[in-house]
């Protein structure tokens, strides 16, 4: 008999959660970072959701947030006009980087020595993390403002998608566009998969798959609501989307498929993302929560537990107990 | 109809007192063993360390002497929630966790003897 998904809620942002990105792997798990309105991005522990730390600082919204590898560092994007990079362990602002316009995204190369920001000023900066004194490199030609800037290609290229309908690849030394893709609309997200070198951009009710060096499609995939974002899972087997109708969508990747749709947050969905072992998905929400939600609903991982019948009407089981998904309210 | 996933609990959330990264996690004390930001990244550094141990020595020694200074005077102590008391002081304990004071001007009238917790002290200053 199948389950229901219990989302897990971590609750303590104030403001809409506007974006969300995993760590790798580290010796102490893995963590996530969330970017909210409300100013003050959160760590959290990644599998149980669990909060470590808010990174005090900014002045305006917050509106990327992204770790290292190893989660000892974090970057921060925000309306205050700076891009902040942080200790990830002790929480404390080790950089403020002054822009000239609102920040919207930030992202570290794999070794973390580079910093990558871009915003509504239209340009795409790279700051040495080992020489912060030094002026950034700047690199121009959006002709509006940058909604996401990402390292691809071992870090050798630059993929860009803003809000004049392009997504853009560039190459990080000839500071060139090597090949563009248009749209008839502006592009909600972007992940970058480096495993398989998969691009994933949605626009409208869309979820589009591009491979990342030639920018070809692969494949794209309707929806049933406008979608703000969508990550596709390190396995490639599925993809999750979340959007407008406040829902999470769980698609087969290889069919294109509509597994499951889940309810669950108040309010549009704005970042969905797996973890880097796919065993959950995070999705931050317009009503200020992360909600966690299980890859292979049922089983035994971080805070889920598979608890068999005999166990549930056990007296030893008052640490276990059921919470049901949020009840659908009719409005 | 179906059965609902088991949680073990719900995710902590946010300690409405701190900024959280707690120093005593497991995490901090293996990438963080000194606080001082320069050794713990030329760890192997040993003129560095030195030096570094003797800079806090002389932060540290300076501080317990104002401490010995503040005896018996009137102190001012910021308190969170723009709370500003004054005090005569006493003493502190070992760790500076809780500093004894005698007649405490607080805003709902004046305490004999008081002890204050450190944690509820941003900043204090007396007049030498």
């Amino acid at each position: 008999m199948a389950m229901r998904q219990t989302p897990l809620t971590c609750s303590g942002h104030t403001r809409p959660v506007v974006d969300l990105a995993f760590s790798g792997i580290t010796p102490y798990g893995y963590f996530l970072i969330s970017a909210c309105k409300d100013g003050k991005p959160m760590l959290r522990q990644g599998d149980t959701g669990d909060w470590i730390g808010t990174f005090l600082g900014h002045k305006g919204a917050v509106w990327g947030a992204t770790l290292n590898n190893e989660a000892t560092k974090a970057a921060t994007a925000a309306a205050d006009f700076t891009a902040k990079v942080w200790d990830a362990v002790t929480g404390d602002e080790v950089l403020t980087l002054a822009h000239k316009h609102i920040v919207k995204s930030v992202n570290f190369t794999q070794d973390s020595s580079c910093l990558l920001t871009g915003g509504n000023d239209k340009i795409i900066r790279i700051y040495d993390l080992n020489k912060p004194e030094e002026e950034p490199q700047e690199i121009t030609g959006h002709t509006s403002a940058i909604k996401k800037a990402l390292w691809c290609n071992n870090d050798t290229q630059i993929l860009s998608a803003a809000d004049d309908k392009t997504v853009l690849l560039w190459d990080r030394n000839s500071t060139e566009v090597v090949k563009q893709l248009s749209f008839d609309m502006s592009v909600s997200s972007m992940e970058y998969i480096p495993d398989g070198e998969v691009l994933v951009i949605t626009y409208g009710k869309t979820i589009a798959f591009y491979n990342a060096l030639s920018l070809d499609m692969i494949k794209t995939v309707d929806a049933p609501a406008s979608i703000h974002s969508a990550s596709l899972h390190p396995d490639k087997d599925f993809f999750v989307a979340g959007g407008d109708d406040f829902k999470l969508y769980k698609f087969d990747y290889g069919t294109k498929e509509e597994l499951e749709s889940y309810k669950g947050h108040f309010g549009p969905v704005h970042c969905v993302r797996f973890s880097p072992d796919g065993e959950l998905y995070a999705s931050g929400s317009e009503d200020g929560t992360l909600r966690l939600w299980q890859t292979a609903v049922g089983k035994t991982y971080g805070l889920w537990k598979c608890v068999l019948p005999e166990e549930l009407v056990s007296e030893n089981s008052d640490t276990i107990y059921c919470t049901p998904a949020a009840p659908e309210i009719k409005a | 109809m179906r059965s609902h996933v088991s949680v073990l609990r719900l995710p902590r959330g946010p300690d409405p007192n701190g900024r959280g990264f707690d120093p005593n996690s497991p995490r901090f004390i293996a990438l963080c063993p000194t606080t001082i930001s320069a050794s713990s990244e030329t760890g192997t550094d040993s003129v560095q360390i030195r030096e570094e141990q003797r800079a806090r020595s002389a932060l540290r020694e300076s501080f317990l002497r104002t401490l010995i200074a503040m005896t018996n005077k009137q102190v001012q102590f910021h308190m969170h929630e723009r709370v500003k008391v004054e005090a005569k002081f006493g003493a502190s304990d070992i760790d500076v966790l809780n500093v004894q004071v005698s007649e405490l001007h607080t805003p709902i009238g004046v305490q004999k003897e008081a002890l204050l917790r450190c944690q509820d002290v941003i900043s204090y200053s007396f007049d030498l």
